[in-house]
């Protein structure tokens, strides 16, 4: 599985068997037996309250946090037999935080998981100003800027043009977009399904924002206290809660959220 | 004042030799601080034992403890050097914490999730960033180095402090206040330098 | 910046590795903690750099404790010693006051016991003594050592620690002398022992017959017409392997030696306690004039 070679490997799924996380020290399970399908190519949304465990279970997709029961699948393969570090660079990530590497760059930053992997210097150039240039960014004007002269907008999507950098298989986000304000918020959601679209990344998004679930996804994971309440197709959840919990979230049975929600939606697929 | 300008290669000279001794013990220093301030950093339960038994030593009186490097290593170039290098560890290490911990863990953070190993995000991400932090302890421990090292006149015939003792043993303050003021001349000098480094690597 | 790092620990190993090259060939000459044993142990030094040796100096060892300790773990190589002091603190003997015994008897023992080989001994000897004002000296009929014996209970000493305790001090010469005791007996720093005779707080200070402060004419050196005081003559000693290696030391040192007289001891001496003279100066000085005379000598 040469995963340096741009672009010739299908989507990955990803399998979650009855996964458990326990911290060291904590009384609870952060995750509980959670167990989930995720296909090829789908967006699908972990949304929850801060604490459901969401970013947790995200984590163990590619190894930063251990399990404590359970299996991960990428791709068909356990995580746990993968070497760590060759399966995150194959495995894009994007945190709220961003973490640019401010004694790098921007192009240096964009560049770091292909030279990881070793690509040669005018591949690397080249993928460089093919990502600035999809995320609606002048490569000219922003390879040799550094972090600190970004804006907030700017520098999240170069967070995601760095993830996607090396054509990864899957795409991990973690509340990627929290910190940013609501309309450069709506910007950035419509560019991520543009380019989730067109790359077919299979992409796990976590989120505690139900417009942003709704917007996003293909698929819904409800989480609370490291259980799954549902999964289901947005409209599906809206349709048919499976639990209070779950009813009070999304404001089940209220017609004016329903088309509120699902208008989000049109509008971020619209031309 | 006279001695320095009547004797100047010789004052050079112990200034060159003074010179020498800090700089091999803070390379050698730096090399051992570099590992331990770095199992600091990756451990902070751990951290503050470490670092506050790296500072009991530095209290260790300068002198108490060459008496025992003495006895250990006899009179001449060791003894110093091992104590500058045991004392620099403690301002050493603490920054090596300082400025590796001092790194946005969303960077760390970010660097892991990227598919860097720890070696490379040590490499390409914390130390880069801990640059300005590690020169700072180093120009710190610089200094201080430069002051102990004068006991270096009292054991080893090395550096100024040869002029201060000598100075004391022959009742000829002009020796003893042309020692000092080179060691002082020495110690602004490189606080200069390192300043300027440590602006360097700031931006 | 990687390879700039790397650019300056090379940098910095370099002379670390050029000290480790380096350090075998160093002769290391010693000395002890006063001004005479400074400018001697620098004209041997200096004299062994004019020869073209490589020199390191670690002078100021505490005291002979220590030099001989330094020279037994080979952090010197030699250092100036005196016959007197070898024999009594070192070989724990009865002092000799003629100086060929003292000197053969110290030198054969050093080679036996330590593995140091004494070589040419100096004319100058700096022997222990008192000394007193020329005032104190005329109103209390003080002339000789004996003289001193019977006064001493209305007489105050000015002195250094060691004399007190060393067994040729203060300990020695008051048993040699029929037992005696001074009125009072007060330590002082060096430097300040003779001020303290001269301003009149002591009678009787303890001295070396080569002090540079004796030099002059407010003081009289009491004569020890008992022979107490051992020979104190000076001389190289080096550790017998270094001598092995580097033979050449002897011949340099052997032909300096003899040019060191008491009168040259104490001028240099002067010359450092009293002008405040650099001793490298000093046995600098004493050199280029010692080399003076040999080319006058030769030339004529």
């Amino acid at each position: 599985m040469n995963a340096s070679v741009p672009g010739t490997m299908p989507p990955a799924s990803i399998t979650f068997e009855r996964v458990t996380v326990r911290y060291p020290g904590s009384p609870k399970n952060a995750v509980e037996e959670v167990s989930l399908g995720i296909a090829g190519g789908e967006l699908v949304v972990l949304l929850g309250p801060s604490g459901c465990g969401k970013s947790t279970l995200l984590r163990t997709v590619n190894r930063l946090v251990a399990l404590s029961g359970g299996r991960v699948l990428v791709g068909g393969n356990d995580v746990a037999e993968t070497d760590p570090v060759e399966l995150r660079r194959g495995i894009g990530y994007v945190i709220q935080a961003i973490g640019l590497f401010t004694n790098m760059n921007v192009g240096q930053n964009v560049a770091v998981v292909p030279s990881l992997l070793g690509w040669n210097a005018s591949e690397i150039d080249a993928r460089v100003d093919e990502l600035l240039r999809l995320i609606g960014l002048d490569p000219a004007a922003y390879r040799q800027r550094r972090p600190r002269e970004l804006s907030g907008g700017e520098a999240q999507r170069i967070g995601v043009a760095r993830a996607i950098a090396a054509r990864p298989r899957a795409l991990l986000m973690d509340e990627p977009f929290g910190a940013v304000d609501v309309v450069v918020r709506t910007a950035l959601q419509r560019e991520l399904v543009r380019i989730v679209a067109e790359l077919r990344t299979t992409t796990l998004f976590v989120t505690h924002d139900v417009e942003e679930a709704f917007r996003l996804a293909d698929r819904i994971v409800v989480m609370r206290d490291g259980r799954i309440e549902q999964i289901a197709e947005p409209i599906e959840l809206f349709e048919h809660p499976q639990t209070p919990y779950v009813r009070e979230l999304v404001h089940a049975g209220d017609e004016v959220y329903r088309r509120y929600f699902m208008r989000g939606r049109e509008l971020l697929r619209a031309k | 004042m006279s001695y320095l300008v009547e004797h100047p290669m010789r004052v050079g000279l112990l200034a060159a030799g003074h010179l020498e001794l800090v700089g091999l013990a803070l390379v050698v220093a730096l090399a051992l601080a570099l590992p331990i301030g770095l199992f600091a950093a990756r451990r902070p339960r751990l951290a503050p034992w470490l670092l506050g038994t790296l500072g009991a030593i530095y209290t260790i009186p300068s002198l108490a403890l060459l008496a025992v490097l003495v006895q250990l290593f006899g009179l001449g170039f060791a003894p110093i050097f091992v104590a500058l290098v045991v004392y620099a560890q403690f301002m050493l290490a603490r920054n090596v914490v300082a400025g590796i911990t001092g790194v946005e863990r969303a960077q760390v953070d970010a660097a892991f999730g990227s598919g860097m190993s720890a070696g490379q995000v040590l490499w390409r991400v914390e130390l880069p960033q801990a640059m300005p932090v590690l020169i700072g302890g180093v120009r710190i421990a610089a200094i201080a180095m430069i002051a102990i090292a004068t006991l270096g006149g009292y054991v080893g015939g090395v550096g100024l402090g040869v002029l201060i003792f000598n100075g004391l043993t022959l009742h000829q303050p002009q020796m003893i206040v042309a020692g000092s003021l080179a060691v002082s001349a020495l110690a602004i000098l490189v606080d200069l330098l390192l300043r300027l480094a440590e602006r360097y690597a700031r931006a | 910046m990687i390879t700039r790092r790397r650019a300056i620990a090379l940098a910095a190993a370099a002379p670390l590795t050029a000290r480790c090259a380096f350090d075998g060939s160093a002769i290391r000459v010693g000395s002890k903690n006063f001004t005479e044993s400074f400018v001697i142990a620098e004209i041997y030094a200096q004299s062994l750099e004019a020869a073209g040796l490589r020199v390191e100096r670690l002078f100021n060892l505490g005291s002979t404790q220590i030099a001989m300790a330094a020279m037994a773990r080979g952090n010197i190589d030699l250092y100036p010693e005196y016959t007197g002091t070898a024999l009594i603190d070192v070989l724990h003997l009865p002092p000799i006051s003629d100086s060929r015994r003292a000197y053969a008897v110290v030198s054969r023992l050093f080679a036996q016991r330590y593995a140091i080989t004494w070589l040419t001994p100096s004319p100058m000897n700096d022997s222990q003594a008192l000394a007193t004002t020329r005032a104190v000296a005329v109103s209390d009929r003080l002339s000789t050592l004996s003289d001193v014996a019977r006064a001493a209970p209305h007489l105050r000493l000015a002195t250094i620690q060691e004399f007190l305790a060393r067994p040729d001090g203060l300990p020695g010469l008051q048993r040699f002398y029929g037992g005696f005791y001074f009125r009072e007996a007060r330590t002082y720093d060096i430097a300040l022992k003779y001020q303290a005779l001269i301003e009149g707080k002591a009678d009787v200070a303890s001295a070396f017959t080569t002090d540079g402060a004796i030099a002059t004419d407010a003081l009289v050196v009491l004569r020890d017409d008992r022979h107490f005081w051992s020979a104190y003559n000076v001389a190289p000693v080096v550790r017998a392997a270094t001598l092995a290696a580097r033979p050449q030391i002897a011949g340099i040192l052997d032909a300096v030696s003899p040019a060191i007289t008491d009168r040259a001891a104490q001028t240099m001496n002067a010359a450092v306690e009293n002008l405040q003279q650099d001793p490298a100066d000093v046995a600098g000085a004493f050199l280029r004039k010692r080399q003076n005379a040999i080319v006058r000598g030769a030339k004529s």
